[in-house]
């Protein structure tokens, strides 16, 4: 190979679909095809070099030796206040963690930006679209090779305002502007949180060096309580951008921005970026075990609170959310046990079969222009592809063995059975039940049965090639991906320790040798979890309306999302709003009125009444005279 | 050079005056050249200015008053902290300039009005002398009150007096802390006073403190001292808003830092906290103020409030962080809200309303338009690689140790200030069309691009490399620092 590319070059990656950006934006009118093509070869050039940075970061970390530290490398500063004072330093650092997202982020995204080549043809703005997901891209990039935690938080905003861009894509639909609105807004109380654990821990360490800080907080130098705090701050960040209780608000509504978006944003890359930065913390947080207890209740919360909102919403795409965020919800329950790993591996996987299912749904929604699961019914017999991939999907998601997501949930189950009160893991297997039953009504009252709509069943048709072969690629990703727990498969692609030990950082049971009892029972859960959801909604699914009428109440709270979205409404415009036309209020009539123009007005009435002294009569005058020369009298006198 | 700064625009407006009454339509062009010229000037001064040392430089001076005992002198003379303001103050001039191209009422005096309002400023960031200083910020006061009274809107004629004697209030009393000082020390000059600050005064120098800090606060403006300026703005023309919200309200924080904390540091030290607690509750309370505005350019102007509060929090931290993340927001405010002016302005020229009920959709009919304000809506809630997000940060990380309450208040400004931006960008331009404004047009003049491009450049090229910024005002913060750190 003629150019070295390496752990060195990272910054390229970012730096291509930066370019992209650029160019897309400004010149897309000028360009043929609006310049699509440019960002599917770009996006196609970056998953090449991310493989050679794989190989690199390989060879480095090579026999058996296992080294967690990663490098950084390549860094310059950005601001300089002075020696002494404050530096911010950009670099790239590349260790295990890094090694996940990388792959991950780059093929979801080629996928995905060569499915909307179909998808979103003959749409408005339709090079717009792709320079928005170039930037997207980019910014994720940029957040995972971060050595810095300004540059995360960079990128962190940067991927915030792609997302605020393609959830509002459709920004004449008033609803889609009001959930870019909702999203951005709601993310933000989390970036504020961890903003402010930044700074606190900038105060404490004196630098905004990852590892830096990670080396100092391990070393016991900073108060514990003081950690503890910055690290639940730090935390509240990751709950905002990955959709946890109580900011989860937002995921659903983001599904008014374009579906491949969804699948890519809201589902494989974007909404992860907070288990990214909790597990590239993982070290600081093994040290602050209160703040892994949060980060363990607030996963496990969420987790069976979507799952449940899952199971009632009859938007298609909105299913999916509830599932991606209960699913983000196991991620954090796994980092809440310090089991990295598992959550690292559960990212990958569901990285690969959420964005397929996504995409699927995104073929459905192509071929019907219908979203609501009430309007679909029977589809397998017009689209036999997307049927057959949704369902490879949703096999993962409910956690069929051979299938990727049936690995990595096992691996989380296993971990918190180990590491978690025993409460904790009959919830979250409770929880992967219910996965099984809220995936199975989705296959079957999308895909199977009687068409409900027979308009839009009769005009259904399978998608272009352009938009199966990413599917067809994500499925095979979706089925396959799982066995890289297995310390074999590392090895015949060529690393000696296994994929175990050198990219999800410790060894989980799967990668050495597999407990079937255990994943036996897990299965079995999984079976009687696709066993309700065929018995209440096959056929004419009358066991789910007597279901429904049984808990109307339960229902209704489902179906209003705990009511939560209520809540936060009537916070913001009762309490928000309110205080703020009281302030306004006081504003204008106190400060103002009262006090600004009354003064004013005192004195123009001061002058007023004072004008009358003013008589111009000479008894008046030397009355005054007389007055103030008694007056100074008296004050001599009573000086002497 | 500084002098050929300061009586450019002067020139320019005598220029003009002279126009002939047939060809005072020319008088914009004899205003963009003058402008154009002295932004040239200030980017060379700018290019030229020695990042190697600290002090002034480009210094021109000669003794103007001898009295008994003391002497007032014209000086001029830049360094780091001055340095970004002048290239500001060149750089909205110009666009003030381009945003009124199609003023034709009594254009000579508008555009004489508007160059002298330029030198004014100028004056203000370049004197070097307390009296020099106090004539030019007086001076300022004169163009601002016939700009507003006699081109702006509404009711222009009280906001112009309110303007006037609000500031003429605090001046006066500014004016009494100079001459105690002054006096005191037997001279005037700022540099000076700087290596030895006064110690003993006639009156006590606490209330000199505040005399002289109440004309600044009421300029930058903070509560309760704000009131002036959402009226101001609202009924002032487009150009004279962006120079308000631009520069006239650095020469408050500008005050401070040159002349309130080298010369009285302990005082400051004394009052950190009341000026801390002042500048999280302007934060807060402008930001919530502004969630409730009906009005495009009062919604702008009370998160202007919010945003100076920022520039006092790093103030009162008295730290090299703080001070220099002040120093920051100063300039990036400036090219934000001045843009965010130009853009209510230009919506306005339009649709010939600024109340946010009346408008929807404009993005179907102005795309460009759209795309600039929220352009300028994001800096301003500080999204990175944009300029304000370095300044706040840094405004931040040197208050969090000094006044962590405040601190936290003005971070969850952050919020609100999302809060208001993008509430205003669903309201004005997105949503379906209306048939109200289908006969829009958008930006296509060339002064209106050559406006919003400038200043988006600004915005972004010191958002994405802020070292352009940050190497000059550090040298301009530093020697502010150790004074200020001495002291305590």
């Amino acid at each position: 190979m003629g150019i070295e590319f390496g752990m060195e070059q990272v910054w390229v990656l970012p730096a291509i679909p930066a370019a992209l950006f650029i160019v897309l934006a400004l010149l897309n009118p000028l360009l043929p095809r609006r310049g699509d093509f440019l960002a599917a070869l770009g996006m196609a050039t970056v998953v090449g070099l991310v493989f050679l940075v794989l190989v690199d970061y390989t060879s480095v970390f090579n026999g058996g030796h296992f080294e967690p530290d990663g490098t950084n490398v390549f860094s310059f500063d950005w601001v300089n206040i002075g020696q002494g004072f404050f530096i911010i330093e950009f670099s790239t650092f590349v260790d295990g963690i890094t090694m996940v997202m990388l792959p991950v982020v780059t093929i979801v995204a080629t996928m995905v930006i060569v499915y909307s080549v179909g998808y979103m043809h003959g749409e408005q703005r339709y090079g717009w679209y792709f320079a928005v997901l170039c930037l997207f891209v980019s910014a994720m990039l940029t957040l995972v090779v971060s050595g810095n935690l300004i540059q995360l938080y960079l990128a962190w905003e940067g991927v915030g305002l792609a997302s605020y861009l393609l959830i509002g894509f459709y920004w004449e639909r008033q609803s889609a502007a009001e959930a870019a609105k909702k999203a951005f807004i709601t993310t933000r109380i989390g970036d504020v949180g961890l903003l402010i654990g930044i700074i606190l821990l900038w105060r404490a360490t004196g630098t905004f060096d990852i590892q830096e800080i990670i080396a100092i907080a391990k070393a016991g130098q900073i108060d514990e309580t003081y950690l503890t705090v910055s690290m639940i701050f730090l935390f509240m960040g990751a709950a905002g951008k990955s959709a946890q209780f109580p900011l989860h608000v937002w995921l659903p509504d983001a599904m008014e921005g374009p579906t491949p978006v969804s699948a890519l944003i809201h589902a494989a890359t974007m909404v992860v970026a907070g288990v990214y930065l909790v597990a590239r913390f993982s070290p600081v947080y093994a040290e602050v075990l209160i703040a892994r207890d949060v980060i363990l209740y607030v996963g496990l919360i969420t987790a069976v609170m979507a799952a449940s909102m899952g199971l009632v919403t009859s938007d298609i795409k909105r299913v999916l959310a509830y599932s991606t965020v209960s699913q983000l919800g196991f991620m954090f329950v796994a980092l809440g046990s310090g089991a990295v790993g598992a959550a690292m591996f559960h990212l990958l996987t569901h990285a690969f079969f959420k964005a397929l299912l996504f995409l699927g749904s995104g073929s459905v929604i192509h071929a019907t222009h219908r979203q609501e699961v009430e309007s679909l019914g029977g589809l397998r017999r017009k689209m036999p592809f997307t049927a057959a991939v949704f369902s490879v999907g949703s096999l993962a998601l409910a956690g069929i063995p051979i299938f990727a997501g049936f690995w990595s949930k096992d691996e989380i189950l296993h971990a918190t059975l180990k590491d978690a009160p025993v409460a904790v893991y009959v919830t979250l297997a409770g929880t992967a039940m219910l996965t099984a039953v809220y995936t199975t009504r989705l296959v079957l009252l999308t895909f199977f049965g009687a068409p409900r709509d027979q308009h839009a069943f009769d005009h259904a048709h399978e998608s272009p090639i352009i938009m199966n072969a990413p599917l067809a690629l994500l499925a095979v990703l979706a089925t396959v991906s799982g066995f890289l727990a297995f310390d074999q498969v590392g090895q015949a692609l060529g690393l000696p320790g296994g994929i175990g030990a050198n990219v999800f950082l410790e060894h989980a049971h799967h990668f050495t040798e597999p407990d079937y009892a255990f994943a036996g029972t897990a299965t079995l859960m999984s079976l009687v979890g696709i066993g309700i959801g065929w018995a209440y909604w096959h056929g004419d699914s009358r066991r789910a309306v007597a279901a429904r009428q049984w808990a109307p109440d339960l229902h209704a709270l489902l179906v209003n999302r705990y009511y939560m979205d209520g809540l936060y409404q009537g916070i913001i415009n009762r309490v928000i709003l309110g205080a703020g036309s009281l302030i306004a209020w006081f504003d204008k009539k106190v400060v103002n009125e009262t006090g600004v123009d009354g003064g004013a007005q005192a004195v123009s009435y001061l002058g007023y009444r004072l004008k009358f002294l003013q008589t111009g009569r000479i008894p008046n005058y030397a009355f005054g005279m007389a007055l103030g020369v008694l007056a100074l009298a008296l004050v001599a006198i009573g000086n002497s | 050079m500084l002098t050929l700064f300061l009586l450019l625009p002067v020139a320019g407006a005598l220029i003009a005056i002279a126009l002939p009454a047939a060809r005072e339509g020319e008088a914009k062009v004899i205003a963009l050249a003058f402008t154009g010229l002295n932004f040239a000037l200030a980017v060379v001064m700018y290019v030229v200015f020695d990042r190697g040392v600290e002090g002034y430089q480009f210094v021109e001076r000669f003794e103007w008053i001898h009295g008994a005992g003391f002497t007032v002198q014209y000086v001029v003379g830049v360094d780091g902290l001055s340095a970004p303001l002048i290239v500001l103050l060149g750089l909205l001039s110009m666009v003030s300039v381009l945003v009124s191209w199609k003023i034709d009422v009594k254009p000579k005096h508008y555009f004489a009005w508007l160059l002298i309002l330029e030198s004014a400023v100028a004056g203000v960031f370049l004197s070097l002398d307390l009296i020099q200083f106090f004539l030019f910020w007086e001076l300022e006061l004169l163009p601002m009150f016939f700009l507003i009274s006699q081109w702006g809107s509404g009711r222009r004629v009280y906001s112009a007096m309110k303007f006037l004697i609000y500031t003429l209030a605090g001046s006066a009393l500014m004016l009494v802390g100079f001459l105690v000082i002054g006096f005191g020390a037997k001279t005037f000059d700022i540099e000076a006073l700087t290596k030895t600050p006064p110690q003993e005064t006639i009156v006590p120098l606490a209330i000199v403190f505040w005399a002289i800090m109440l004309a600044f606060l009421v300029k930058l403006p903070v509560f309760p001292l704000h009131t002036w300026l959402p009226d101001a703005h609202t009924d002032a023309p487009t150009a004279v808003s962006v120079m308000l919200a631009g520069v006239l309200l650095k020469m408050g924080g500008y005050g401070i830092l040159r002349i309130v904390l080298p010369l009285m540091p302990n005082e400051a030290h004394d009052f950190s906290k009341v000026l801390a607690t002042i500048a999280g509750f302007s934060v807060v309370w402008g930001a919530v103020i502004t969630l409730r505005q009906t009005d495009l350019k009062r919604l702008v102007a009370y998160s202007s409030v919010s945003h100076m509060g920022y520039v006092l929090l790093g103030v009162s931290a008295l730290g090299p962080v703080g001070l220099s993340g002040a120093a920051l927001q100063m300039f990036t405010h400036g090219c934000i809200t001045g843009l965010l002016f130009v853009m209510v302005g230009m919506i306005y020229d339009r649709t010939h309303t600024r109340e946010i009920a009346k408008l929807r959709g404009l993005m179907h009919h102005m795309p460009l338009i759209g795309t600039v304000f929220i352009v300028a809506g994001l800096a301003s809630l500080g999204l990175p690689a944009m300029s304000g997000f370095v300044a706040e940060l840094t405004v931040f990380l040197g208050s969090i140790e000094a006044h962590p309450a405040a601190t936290m208040a003005a971070v969850f400004g952050v919020v609100l200030s999302a809060g208001y931006i993008l509430w205003t960008v669903e309201r004005i331009l997105h949503g379906p069309k209306t048939h109200d404004f289908h006969d829009l047009t958008d930006a296509k003049q060339w002064w209106e691009i050559t406006a919003m491009a400038v200043l988006v450049v600004a915005i972004i090229g010191t958002g994405i490399w802020p070292a352009v910024l940050t190497d000059t005002v550090r040298l301009g913060i530093e020697p502010i620092a150790k004074i200020v750190e001495a002291a305590s």
